[in-house]
């Protein structure tokens, strides 16, 4: 068993009372919240090997893991269906964590590197929607005595139940420069996101569909750039990420900023601009209504979806990289780096509340999920 | 002090000086093919007196102690120090650049602050000058194999470098593994008649006198001697005499390295302050020049060029380098052969009265009168043997502020602040239109918004301050609560340099951008 500190014990109660004087609600409206619960509960990663389990309604840490096996940092956070596992990238990008959310305990375990081979898997995990599958994009290199030769990408499919020495049971060719793959609720293609929006079948690995990211097809933009860490799609099952371009004008470019939502379920890709670029945004959520998305970087940004406009825009405290969503649609979670969790009011974009993680160490590219409390 | 600074350059300085504890000298007399052969061929497969990789490649001093620095940490190489600068000899020696093929990349190995980087076309510039200088590469010698290999390396370590900007706007990987390689062996190639001709030249004894002058950046000019001697262990030391324009008399000493039969590397201690000396020895063995930095700020520094004592008669330099028509100026000249004597007298040309005040083989000092309609222009100079120029003025026209721009770095945690140097250089125009340049000048600096954004978020109050001499010097780095997002004290600004010419003053503009710390800075940028 890997977690150090896990819940009921006494470090539970010590994370409650740490959390309780550094939430700080800071209106009437975060300090009302309390009293009506969402169900809501946020897990995130931090430096070197911390995962958390946050109480959005009391802005609590409800528990803290110490992961023996993350060696470093946390990337990407995927949970099974049924959200009783999160499966994590860690160490280094070169290894896959289960870790189940009741205890900590540690289910699987994926080494995809071996000693003459080194995998690294950019940000891209999915799970299937049986929860008996895994896949990760793997960036091998194999490394020789005195040099290193980059081998083709692939994509490697593990048995969720196959332990803590999990081994691929099938692996097929995948292009390079794949940062996030999303399981479509059929169970039987996944997308992958690069260059372009590639899909595959699960099981054979056939290259489905390929549609437009670089090939995409607005009049008169160049080359858009769209780069996203993150599978956010929890709770609309529409994933979204902003995405740059440059309109042409007059013979100049005018930089862009549009919103891209791909549906997981209908596979409908739309994008569209909604303001010249004023402000980076990393990444993106879709409110439950689909009515707004809601962006972070330096600033938090509304887009109203069906108008494809901006619609209001305030300063944050400092750099996040991660957003979520309430259930409700109610609040909106910040995170993703420094140690600091905020809580956002969907309409107003008002700070609600900003809770610190026990440590203070840095959510550098982990996740920000939100899962139902059972 | 950075990471960079206090490890990683420590490193170099160990490789690339004897100076501190002589390490070169306490190393083992083994040959350098042997050492290769015990501490590398376990990884590098020897064949047939040629090792894998290592075979295949030239590089500068710097580039191997860049390698072996990679081999130590990143592979798991155990290396004792003085091994490894054996083993650096070894190689800059064996596999080294020629004079010729390093002097495009020289910037770099100088650390030269602000350098404009090489351009070897749009292409290479993204693909390869993204994240270091393109020098970086332009400073080895490979087949097209090994340039492949060398975008193997790249993609295995360094996954990100397919997704960060600039990119992932590309297929980078089948770009830098495609069609780049037999490009950059095209251009940099192992096998050169460059490389094949230095290297059958003899090794030039460097022991001597040298007479010297140095070049400081916003500070004060100087000139001197410099002695060099052998030293145990294949070294050099030498000892500096030096003054500067005032009239201050200081000293120094270094002890250096020659690789690759030119490459001079110092580390000198010079008026309680500790220098690094990257110098070139001409082909001729008879002029070593380049640059000399602080050891923790490479920065600051500035240049530097000696030439044999008793060579052809030659004005080294002269200070000042401008004079004002109706003036009377003290001006020294350095260099060889320039005793003025009644056949060969010290000569301004035209309307100039000359004083000489100093007559020495190396150093003549002067008082000239020009006379008030002294007609402006560049003029001939001659004391001796020797020839020289310097250029005679009305008034200033412009101020040209130099580098036009720059970057400073914050300091703070780990990382030293990076000063940034400005010179106000000024020129008059010529009554045909032309400007003829008139050396640095003394200015007084201050630094004002760049555009209406660094306005708004007050850059100016935030992010430092000049002193007299054109230094910027950043603040600290770090979250500013007093700052919009609790931002970092970068700044974007227009630097503003007023130069006062009798009664008018004139002003010259130029670009700083302060920006968040670097961590790592390692011996190529
Ligand atoms: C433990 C194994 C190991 C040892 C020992 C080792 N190397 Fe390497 N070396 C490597 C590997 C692996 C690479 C390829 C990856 C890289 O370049 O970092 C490499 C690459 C190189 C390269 C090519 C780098 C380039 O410029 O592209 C050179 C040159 C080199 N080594 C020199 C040396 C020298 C000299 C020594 C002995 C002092 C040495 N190595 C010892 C493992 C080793
Ligand atoms: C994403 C950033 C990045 C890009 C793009 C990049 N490099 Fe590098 N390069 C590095 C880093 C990091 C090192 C390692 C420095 C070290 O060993 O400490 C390096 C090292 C090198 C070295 C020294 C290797 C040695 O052992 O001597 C050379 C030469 C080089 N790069 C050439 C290139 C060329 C050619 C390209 C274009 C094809 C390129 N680089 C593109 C980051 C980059």
């Amino acid at each position: 068993m890997e977690l150090v500190r896990s819940l009921g014990s006494w470090a539970m109660g010590a994370a409650m009372a740490i959390s309780a004087t550094l939430a700080l609600p800071l209106n009437a409206s975060g300090a009302a919240r309390a009293a009506t619960p969402a169900a809501d509960l946020l897990i995130t990663g931090a430096k070197p090997d911390q995962l958390f389990i946050i109480d959005a309604a009391t802005r609590s840490i409800r528990t803290e893991y110490h992961l023996a096996g993350a060696n470093g940092q946390i990337f990407t956070i995927v949970t099974s269906p049924d959200q009783r596992i999160a499966y994590l990238l860690v160490d280094k990008m070169e290894r896959i964590l289960g870790i189940e959310l009741a205890t900590g305990r540690e289910v699987f375990r994926a080494d995809l590197s071996a000693p003459d081979e080194r995998v690294k898997d950019f940000f891209a995990l999915t799970v299937t929607p049986d929860g008996k599958e895994l896949i990760a994009y793997e960036l091998p290199t194999r490394l020789k005595p005195s040099e290193y030769i980059v081998e083709e990408p692939r994509f490697a499919v593990f048995r969720t139940d196959a332990g803590l020495a999990a081994k691929p049971v099938r692996s097929y060719p995948a292009p390079r420069r794949i940062h996030m793959l999303l399981m479509r609720p059929n169970g039987s293609t996944f997308y992958a996101l690069g260059f372009d929006l590639y899909e595959y079948d699960v099981k054979t690995g056939k290259l489905l569909d390929t549609r437009g990211i670089q090939k995409w097809a607005l009049a008169d933009h160049s080359q858009p750039d769209l780069l996203a860490f993150w599978p956010v799609t929890e709770p609309t099952g529409v994933f979204t990420s902003p995405v740059y371009s440059e309109l042409k004008k007059d013979d100049k470019g005018v930089p862009m900023t549009a919103l891209m939502s791909l549906n997981l379920k209908s596979g409908e890709l739309a994008y569209a601009d909604f303001e010249p670029l004023s402000a980076l945004i990393f990444s993106t959520v879709l409110s439950p209504d689909r009515s707004h998305a809601y962006g972070v970087y330096t600033t938090l940004t509304s887009v109203d979806m069906a108008g494809h406009r901006l619609e209001k825009r305030v300063p944050l405290d400092h750099t996040f990289y991660a957003v979520n969503v309430s259930t409700d649609g109610r609040e909106i979670y910040v995170g993703g780096t420094n140690c600091d969790v905020g809580f956002y009011d969907a309409k107003t974009l008002a700070k609600n509340a900003i809770l610190k993680l026990p440590g203070c160490s840095d959510q550098t590219l982990s996740t920000l999920r939100v899962i139902h409390d059972h | 002090m950075s990471i960079g600074l206090a490890k990683y350059w420590k490193l170099v300085v160990s490789a690339l000086v004897i100076g501190m504890g002589g390490h070169a000298a306490a190393a083992p007399a083994v040959p350098g093919q042997e050492l290769v052969r015990t501490y590398c061929s376990g990884c590098h497969r020897e064949n047939s007196g040629s090792f894998e990789r290592i075979s295949a490649i030239r590089k500068t001093p710097e580039g191997w102690v860049m390698t072996l620095f990679r081999m130590r940490q990143v592979h798991g190489l155990v290396l004792e120090d003085a091994v490894h600068d054996s083993i650096v000899r070894y190689l800059a020696d064996t596999q080294g650049l020629a004079p010729s093929e390093s002097a495009a990349g020289r910037f770099a190995l100088e650390r030269r602050p602000n350098a404009q980087d090489m351009d070897l076309g749009p292409e290479i510039s993204v693909m390869c000058g993204r994240c270091h200088s393109i020098a970086r590469a332009a400073l080895q010698r490979r087949d097209e194999e090994e340039w492949r290999k060398l975008a193997h390396t790249h993609v295995g370590q360094w996954t990100s470098i397919e997704y960060s900007a600039s990119g992932r706007d590309r297929p980078w990987w089948q770009i830098a593994s495609g069609p780049l390689p037999a490009k950059l062996a095209a251009l940099y190639p192992l096998s050169t008649t460059a490389w094949t001709d230095w290297k059958a030249l003899p090794a030039r004894d460097l022991t001597g006198n040298w007479v010297v002058s140095g070049h400081m950046p916003g500070g004060k000019d100087f000139f001197g001697k410099a002695r060099i001697d052998r030293e145990e262990g294949g070294g050099y030391k030498a000892a500096y005499q030096l003054t500067d324009v005032t009239d201050f008399e200081f000293a120094g000493e270094s002890k250096a390295l020659v690789y690759t039969g030119y490459e001079w590397r110092g580390s000198a201690q010079v008026r309680d302050r500790s220098w690094r000396e990257v110098y070139a020895l001409s082909e001729d063995g008879n002029r070593l020049s380049g640059r000399w930095f602080d050891s923790e700020h490479a920065e600051e520094g500035g240049e530097w060029t000696a030439i044999r004592e008793g060579g052809a008669a030659e004005v080294l330099a002269l200070f000042p380098q401008s004079l004002r028509a109706g003036s009377t100026t003290l001006v020294t000249m350095v260099g060889n052969g320039l005793a003025s004597t009644r056949g060969a007298p010290a000569s301004f040309g035209d309307t100039a009265k000359v004083t000489v005040v100093q007559n020495e083989a190396n150093r003549v000092r002067v008082l000239v009168k020009l006379a008030a309609n002294a007609t402006p222009g560049m003029r001939k100079v001659s004391t001796g043997g020797a020839t020289g120029k310097v250029a005679v003025y009305t008034q200033i026209d412009q101020i040209d502020v130099v580098p036009a721009y720059a970057i400073a770095r914050l300091g703070g945690g780990k990382a030293a602040p990076v000063a940034a140097q400005f010179e106000a250089m000024a020129s008059t125009r010529l009554p045909n239109g032309e400007l003829l340049p008139l050396g640095p000048m003394t200015a007084d600096w201050t630094s004002i918004p760049f555009d209406a954004e660094a306005k708004r978020t007050e850059d100016f109050k935030y992010a430092g301050h000049f002193d007299a001499r054109g230094r910027f010097l950043p603040s600290a780095a770090g979250p500013n609560p007093a700052r919009e997002f609790s931002g970092d004290n970068v700044g974007n600004l227009t630097v503003v340099a007023r130069a006062t010419d009798g009664s008018r003053s004139v002003e010259g503009r130029g670009h700083l951008v302060v920006t968040v710390q670097r961590w790592i800075t390692p011996p190529i940028y």
